[in-house]
């Protein structure tokens, strides 16, 4: 190996060292930002198509477009700048995830009223709409309101200008107040590994059944099918363990969250592979992105990886 | 058996009238006495007579719709069974004739509150623009007295009301998009994919058609099972049953259901004051009416008509020109079936799903003017079993063996158009109905533009189908939709009604339903029905009481209403781009 290569080598191993500090000390705003713009993205293709699927029968079902547009409007302006990230971006974030919830309602109301409702949970399931897919479209804006609390790339010292949710907490008791401050001040440390853990083993959850279920409407009729439904619950369950435990944190997290992502990434390329597979292929794509398999969901399932190595990257909490 | 989840399932209420699962008609519904006298009776709650009954009522006539069949409560009166649902259909006795004659008693009349809408395929396509002047561009066939600019802001109301699923860019005819995302594809309409992708036509995905892609207040989405055109119970396809109908109720109309309307009245003055009718036992009475509307479909009105016979009209009430019941009309439809190696599964669909009218228009090369249409039909069983007897000539075991083959088969029908020919008609037969009333006789003839038009599109459907993999090509003749018989148009020598529907020859006699039609294009009337009834209840609207005690004729087209559809029609749907 010439000297100048190793060189280059130690500078790319600087670099991620550099990325790897930046995550220890909540010092990633701007790329978090970014991320939240990205996804933001993606998911918003996702829910317009679901719900021009849906025919937007329902004025609600307008809101999750127009949001993460918004969203990733703000998530560009909080990679440009501090003051967006703190202000705009938290409230679109916020309002985003209230969204969610709201699907997450109105999803589950939809299927009580399909004939049998309820009753009949696997048949109005996969007929109904997708029960979970709005909690996982809350995936993004969750970014973004991490985004929010923390601090830029750039910034050496902790802020001054921090507890921006001062008013918030005089209205809560003195408690949850203190509470509240404290977890602010740990994420604009990096030190909230167990919550991201949390997040990832919850969307792992709700995204491995989702995958579950949709790939049940095919029958299974490949085998890489199962892959996401086996991984998703080791992932919850490595997740979940992280909270308890720094060791699981630093090792196997990291490994079945990389799988997770490879996994979403080769659940991309079939998803596309079959859709450009179905009559009229090419010629009719829009539909068939519309109705083939969702071209876009492999990667809702790789984003739980994605917060699975995220977790794995930051501190813990020091109480 | 097992059960369910969460404790039994609900059980059917007898106090609650449902029109699907989840919408109720409202109760109790006003009842006008028969010697009130009511601003208009409307005869025959159909297509159009439902969307009649609804805006009329809904701008605050006192409106009677006065209905031979029954008004469905779909919870308890309908069955998902192909042979169970005969009942929708118009059963009642009818002679045919002619050279071709037509098969009735099937569905292309409906009987029941929602008429035909409750078995159609809810196929939805508007009509070109070329349509409206058949005579002008191809010197057959007639020109209408309306335009597509006309009838446009109708269309596009319309299908926001029932709501029309649909791809977001339509190419044909005046190029649009719909206001409900398309359906998912079943085996036909993926075989009509195929085939017409291999031979690089253009092809429709997904609509246009009256069947909820989405939930729309309380019309729950389709599940995809099948029985459209056994009145879909889920209240997924729209019908004015389900669309029109319980607003109307609510907004203070009547339905008298049961109800056979044998004959107009002709007061003094040559204006119409009422109308005869039989209720269920066969008693028979006599509602007032300041004005009144026919709707009562292409056969069935004519024959009205001219059972309203009397002085100053002795060849039919309002048959000065005599036309009336001539120029009737069906459409081509033979069914095209192909056998596929993998099965196709056609009932896991709506029949109607997919289309193209890439052969719409006249085409200088051919050697028939106008043109035709191919589109996704989904068979059951039943209609299968009797496609295989004409089609094959099976018979016994053959035809067993034939039916077990049934989800190997993908079926396209084309839809041809029939220009208006003089000798198509109806008449009354001298046989007569359980209300001692003569039954309409049907003639129908295929004239040279028909057949040759008929041999064309049977080839390009026939090559569509092959072109989609199938490895034995069938086909059947058939015939579908009847319009015509009351025509409407600009010269009172030669129609029936004028543009709103009113009749040349009484001022407060109206018609509105597929009679009107001068011509039909290729494509499903239906749509074009509803439009038109928005339409003419629009004029009505507008015309106020003009209408009821004045022979003037005001020919100003109205202003669109759009505040009277039913509510919950606005702020939803998939933004229109064109």
């Amino acid at each position: 190996m010439s000297k100048e290569a190793s060189g280059l080598e130690a500078a790319g191993t600087h670099d991620l060292e550099v990325v790897r500090n930046h995550i220890r000390e909540g010092r990633f705003q701007r790329s978090l930002s970014l991320l939240t713009a990205v996804t933001s993205i993606v998911s918003g293709l996702e829910v317009a198509y679901e719900h021009y699927r849906g025919s937007y029968s329902r004025r609600v079902m307008y809101t999750p477009v127009i949001l993460s547009v918004l969203l990733a409007v703000a998530g560009f302006a909080g990679f440009f700048s501090k003051r967006a990230a703190r202000t705009v971006l938290r409230w679109v974030a916020f309002v985003t995830l209230v969204d969610a919830g709201v699907g997450f309602y109105f999803h589950v109301r939809g299927i009580y009223r399909k004939p049998g409702g309820w009753r009949l949970p696997m048949t109005n399931m996969i007929m109904g709409p997708p029960v979970f897919a709005p909690l996982l479209f809350g995936t993004s804006a969750y970014l973004g309101l991490i985004a929010s609390y923390l601090q830029r790339e750039e910034s050496l010292h902790a802020d001054p200008d921090a507890n921006e949710d001062s008013w918030l907490t005089r209205l809560l008791p003195s408690a949850a107040g203190r509470e509240l401050i404290s977890e602010e001040q740990d994420i604009r440390e990096g030190k909230f590994q167990q919550q991201v853990a949390i997040v990832a083993g919850v969307s792992a959850l709700l995204s491995g059944f989702e995958a579950y279920y949709s790939h049940y409407k095919n029958n299974f009729r490949y085998k890489a099918q199962w892959s996401p439904v086996a991984i998703a619950p080791i992932l919850a369950g490595v997740s979940f363990a992280s909270t308890k435990n720094r060791r699981w944190a630093a090792t196997a997290l990291p490994v079945i969250s990389a799988v997770a992502a490879a996994d979403a990434a080769v659940g991309f390329y079939y998803h596309a592979r079959g859709v450009l597979r179905r009559p009229g292929g090419r010629k009719h794509l829009l539909y068939n992105i519309m109705y083939g398999p969702p071209i876009f969901a492999p990667l809702l399932f790789g984003a739980a990886g994605m917060l699975g190595g995220l977790a794995s990257l930051l501190r813990r909490r020091n109480r | 058996m097992k059960e369910p989840l969460l404790g039994a399932f609900e059980e059917h209420n007898k106090r609650k009238h449902m029109v699907g699962p989840l919408q109720q008609i409202h109760a109790p519904m006003r009842r006008f006495r028969d010697y009130e006298e009511v601003d208009y009776v409307i005869v025959g709650v159909g297509s159009a007579g439902g969307v009649l009954v609804q805006r009329l009522a809904r701008a605050g006539f006192n409106v009677v719709g006065i209905e031979a069949g029954p008004f469905w409560d779909t919870e308890h009166d309908w069955v998902s069974d192909e042979v169970g649902s005969h009942d929708l259909y118009w059963t009642e006795p009818r002679v045919t004739g002619g050279s071709d004659p037509l098969a009735l008693g099937a569905n292309n009349c409906g009987k029941g509150v929602g008429g035909g809408s409750v078995h159609w395929a809810a196929f939805t396509p508007r009509l070109h623009p070329s349509d409206f002047e058949v005579y002008t561009r191809d010197g057959v066939g007639a020109d209408w007295p309306i335009d597509y600019a006309d009838i446009m802001p109708y269309y596009e109301q319309l299908e926001l009301e029932m709501p029309v699923a649909g791809p977001a860019y339509y190419p044909w005819g005046h190029p649009h998009g719909y206001a409900y995302g398309p359906h998912p594809m079943g085996g036909v309409g993926n075989a009509l994919i195929k085939g017409c992708t291999a031979l690089d036509i253009p092809v429709s995905i997904g609509g246009p058609v009256a069947i909820l892609s989405g939930s729309h207040g309380d019309r729950p989405h389709c599940i995809y099972r099948g029985f459209c055109i056994q009145g879909c119970k889920v209240g997924a396809k729209a019908s004015t049953l389900v669309t029109h109908v319980p607003d109307a109720v609510k907004t203070g109309a009547e339905i008298r259901d049961r109800s056979m309307v044998s004959r107009i009245e002709v007061g003094k003055n040559g204006r119409v004051t009422g109308v005869h009718y039989f209720d269920i036992e066969g008693n028979a009475h006599f509602q007032k009416a300041k004005a009144v509307i026919v709707s009562g479909y292409a056969i069935e009105t004519p024959r009205l008509l001219m059972h309203s016979a009397c002085a100053g009209h002795e060849h039919g009430l309002a048959n000065s020109s005599g036309t009336l019941g001539r120029y009737l009309m069906a459409q081509a439809g033979n069914v095209v079936m192909g056998r596929f190696d993998q099965p196709v599964r056609m009932y896991k669909a709506p029949p109607a799903h997919a289309l193209t009218e890439q052969f719409y228009e006249t085409n200088a090369k051919n050697d028939f003017a106008r043109g035709f249409a191919i589109q996704t039909v989904g068979p059951l069983p039943v209609a299968f079993g009797k496609q295989m007897i004409a089609a094959k000539k099976a018979w016994g075991w053959g035809l067993r063996r034939e039916m077990m083959d049934y989800n190997h088969w993908a079926t396209f029908g084309l839809l041809g158009e029939i220009l208006p020919w003089n000798d198509n008609r109806v008449t009354l037969s001298d046989d007569k109905d359980r209300f001692g009333l003569r039954v309409a006789h049907v003639s129908f003839n295929l004239h040279e533009n028909d057949k040759n038009l008929i041999k064309a599109a049977k080839k390009k459907t026939e090559d569509v189908m092959w072109a989609a993999g199938a490895e034995q090509v069938v086909q059947e003749a058939r015939y579908a939709h009847l319009v015509g018989g009351c025509r409407m148009g600009k010269d009172a020598r030669t129609s029936v009604v004028d543009k709103f529907g009113r009749t040349h020859d009484v001022a407060n006699l109206f018609v509105c339903d597929g009679s009107v039609f001068p011509t039909q294009g290729s494509a499903n009337p239906g749509l074009t029905i509803q439009a038109l009834a928005a339409r003419t209840a629009d004029y009505l609207i507008e015309q106020g009481a003009a209408i009821f005690n004045s022979n003037k004729r005001d020919m100003a087209t109205p202003r669109l209403r759009r505040e009277l559809a039913p509510p919950a029609t606005w702020g939803k749907g998939v933004p229109r781009l064109k």
